[in-house]
């Protein structure tokens, strides 16, 4: 398997490792994937209640290097997006950006899921606050 | 000629070198063992061959793990390197679970490794399992006391 720079960057320097408090009401959590089918991702997202932005992402994942690159950078990319932007987000974009070999498609695929994951916890979040 | 010079090298040499094979892997597995918790042997320990070792180490998927052990020859029990995503068909019929399978790696010693060599192997897999642990997901869940075995996944087919 020959990974790309970008994916081996992401390996060797993960962006935004590390948990959001799960309490927090602007907080939300994505968990997807299996440990049977290898790949687990958690995606969180702490969104701006006045600006509505997502001034923070966090991830952790278990999964081969081009898992663990295409959470690494949905992480970056929603950061300082609105909810809306972020779910513009498509997996193409993950392949393209990290240069992912057909097989590693599915990767790109969980960490699109996660970003969908996270904002649909925050949404459901909000509609039992409000 | 050739073979025949073969077969009296091994007959000469084998016990000694499946020996020698046999006390590295031991310090392998042992020095594994006593750094890295929840590591786990796959197979059985004596009807083995003296130089190899499958071990899994759980919460860490078996080909992040030897991306980070790039300049070690090893090989992920997981076919996840290859076409294929499924687990070692081996394993599973050893018993493995499939979230373990995945996470396993076999090392191989042969009569030219040196102490050293295991030495060095020993000590980067334990690095690279603590620093993929701490992005693991699943580790952070485990020590928060989830049994993951109850966690109903949204199973990607």
């Amino acid at each position: 398997m020959a990974y790309s720079d970008k994916v081996i960057d992401h390996y060797n320097n993960p962006r935004n490792v590390g948990a959001l408090s799960k309490e927090d009401p602007n907080v939300g959590t994505g968990l997807v994937g299996a440990p049977e089918c290898g790949d687990v991702m958690k995606l969180q997202i702490r969104v701006n209640e006045e600006s509505g932005l997502i001034e923070d992402a966090k991830f952790k994942t278990f999964g081969c290097g081009s898992a663990i690159a295409s959470s690494s950078l949905a992480t970056e990319w929603v950061k300082g997006k609105t909810l809306a932007q972020a779910l513009e987000i498509k997996n193409t974009d993950i392949v393209k950006e990290l240069s992912l070999p057909p097989v590693k498609i599915h990767c790109s695929v969980l960490a699109e899921d996660a970003i969908k994951a996270a904002i649909t916890d925050w949404k459901k979040k909000h509609d039992q606050k409000d | 000629m050739g073979f025949g010079k073969a077969a009296q090298i091994a007959r000469e040499g084998l016990a000694g070198e499946s020996q020698e094979m046999f006390r590295l892997r031991e310090k392998l597995r042992n020095t594994l063992e006593r750094e890295l918790d929840e590591i786990y042997i796959n197979g059985d320990l004596e009807k083995r061959l003296p130089g190899n070792l499958n071990m899994s180490f759980a919460y860490v998927e078996g080909e992040s793990l030897l991306m980070g052990i790039n300049d070690v020859a090893v090989s992920s029990g997981s076919a996840c390197t290859s076409a294929s995503l499924e687990p070692s068909y081996v394993l599973k019929a050893l018993g493995v679970g499939e979230d373990l399978a995945h996470t396993s790696i076999r090392f191989g010693i042969g009569r030219f490794n040196t102490e050293d060599e295991v030495d060095y192997v020993a000590a980067r897999v334990i690095d690279v399992v603590r620093r993929l642990r701490e992005l693991s997901p699943l580790y952070e869940m485990a020590k928060e006391g989830i049994d993951l075995k109850s966690v109903s996944w949204a199973t990607n087919t």
